[in-house]
């Protein structure tokens, strides 16, 4: 009960009220600017590919041969605690030294016809700054999708670039690839993949 | 308004309470990912459409240079056989050893490996080329050698031809005919030495 009665009391009754009322304006204000921010703040982020490293191996009892390719290009959406990675590289970046056997290569994976290998993949968005992920791949190369469970990477971080290592098993037969010949003699048709990658937020 | 403004805190408090915990890491869901609505697309990656768009034209024609230079690759190895007999039988058609049986099997073998090597060397040449791409590695070497070993092969016959009728007439070997066996000593050491080069990693 508001004992200030009288012409003070009166006063001091309508000014509470006017202080009240402009900081319950200030507040409603406030509130409709904060609480849209608030809401949309769902920890979203992206990463894009630095830089990449991914080199094939092909093996014949007379060579050895390795293909390196730095064009990837790739980018990760995270959301809700997973991340959506898209790696993309195309088919002819790859070098081995040897234009004809690069030609070859390109001839033998359909690379005229399928010019990109799609890497698709989704991690944990875990902040941990070194771990092991595994990790189902879906590749598509040489108009082939499979798809490959729980390849070992590693990750660590170089401040604030997440660098990520490991090894694709991928055979020719997987992909449908006749095993190219040299002297008659078929390579092997395991074709490991390595792979090395630098990402950064955005 | 004091109700209005008690609503507004209330939503305050829920939208900091929400803030918070997206802020904090938390177990995703491992059975039950997100939908993959946010994945990242080729576009993304500035790949064009006709960038990951391949060609069947394009793979036909690398199809058919592969086919052609795999059987250049058969043949050279095929030719390699009637080469090596026909330089094993030089002894038996010299001026010193050689007789008109000898000099008969020597050029026999000689005209079949000329006549080989000649449809190898077209399975080469035919082959279609892929514009933008230039030569690197072993097999620049390989093509070199054939600036060596092709002219040997024609100025090889030509100069056992005229060494044979001159051994016919019953003269001995005189004049330009005399460079025959240099000649195809020359040229084999170049055939052998072009079909090592794309074999066998130096």
């Amino acid at each position: 009960m508001d004992h200030r009665r009288g012409v003070w009391g009166r006063h001091r009754v309508r000014l509470d009220s006017i202080l009240s009322r402009a900081m319950q304006i200030r507040l409603l204000l406030v509130a409709c600017l904060i609480v849209p921010g608030l809401l949309l703040a769902q920890g979203d982020h992206q990463w894009v590919l630095e830089q990449a490293t991914l080199t094939y191996q092909a093996f014949h009892p007379l060579h050895q041969s390795e293909g390196v390719s730095h064009t990837a290009k790739g980018k990760a959406v995270c959301h809700a605690g997973w991340c959506d990675l898209l790696i993309a590289v195309p088919v002819k970046s790859f070098d081995s030294g040897d234009s004809n056997r690069d030609l070859h290569m390109i001839q033998a994976a359909r690379g005229a016809q399928f010019p990109m290998v799609i890497v698709r993949t989704r991690l944990l968005d875990d902040a941990a700054p070194s771990t092991t992920l595994h990790a189902d791949l879906e590749i598509q190369f040489a108009g082939q999708t499979v798809w490959y469970k729980q390849v070992a990477f590693e990750r660590s971080a170089q401040g604030s670039v997440a660098r990520i290592s490991g090894t694709i098993p991928a055979t020719l037969s997987d992909f449908k690839i006749d095993p190219p010949r040299l002297l008659s003699i078929p390579v092997k048709n395991e074709i490991p993949i390595r792979v090395e990658m630098s990402w950064r937020p955005i | 308004m004091r109700s209005a403004l008690r609503w507004l805190l209330l939503i305050l408090y829920i939208s900091i309470f929400s803030l918070l915990q997206a802020q904090t890491p938390k177990t995703p869901d491992q059975t039950s990912p997100p939908s993959d609505a946010k994945a990242p697309s080729l576009a993304d990656l500035g790949i064009s459409p006709d960038q990951a768009q391949g060609s069947a034209k394009d793979q036909e024609k690398l199809d058919k240079r592969s086919r052609m230079l795999l059987v250049h690759q058969r043949l050279g190895l095929i030719t390699t056989a009637p080469l090596i007999a026909t330089l094993i039988t030089s002894g038996g058609a010299g001026d010193k050893n050689g007789d008109a049986s000898g000099r008969k099997l020597h050029a026999s073998l000689g005209g079949v490996t000329a006549g080989l090597y000649l449809t190898t060397a077209y399975f080469a040449i035919f082959a279609p080329k892929v514009a933008g791409t230039s030569a690197r590695g072993p097999i620049r070497l390989h093509r070199a050698l054939a600036w060596v070993h092709g002219p040997g092969m024609i100025i090889t016959p030509i100069l056992g031809a005229m060494a044979y009728r001159q051994r016919s007439d019953g003269e001995k070997v005189h004049g330009i005919a005399k460079a025959h066996g240099a000649a195809a000593w020359i040229t084999g050491v170049a055939y052998g030495a072009a079909i090592a080069s794309v074999s066998i990693r130096f």
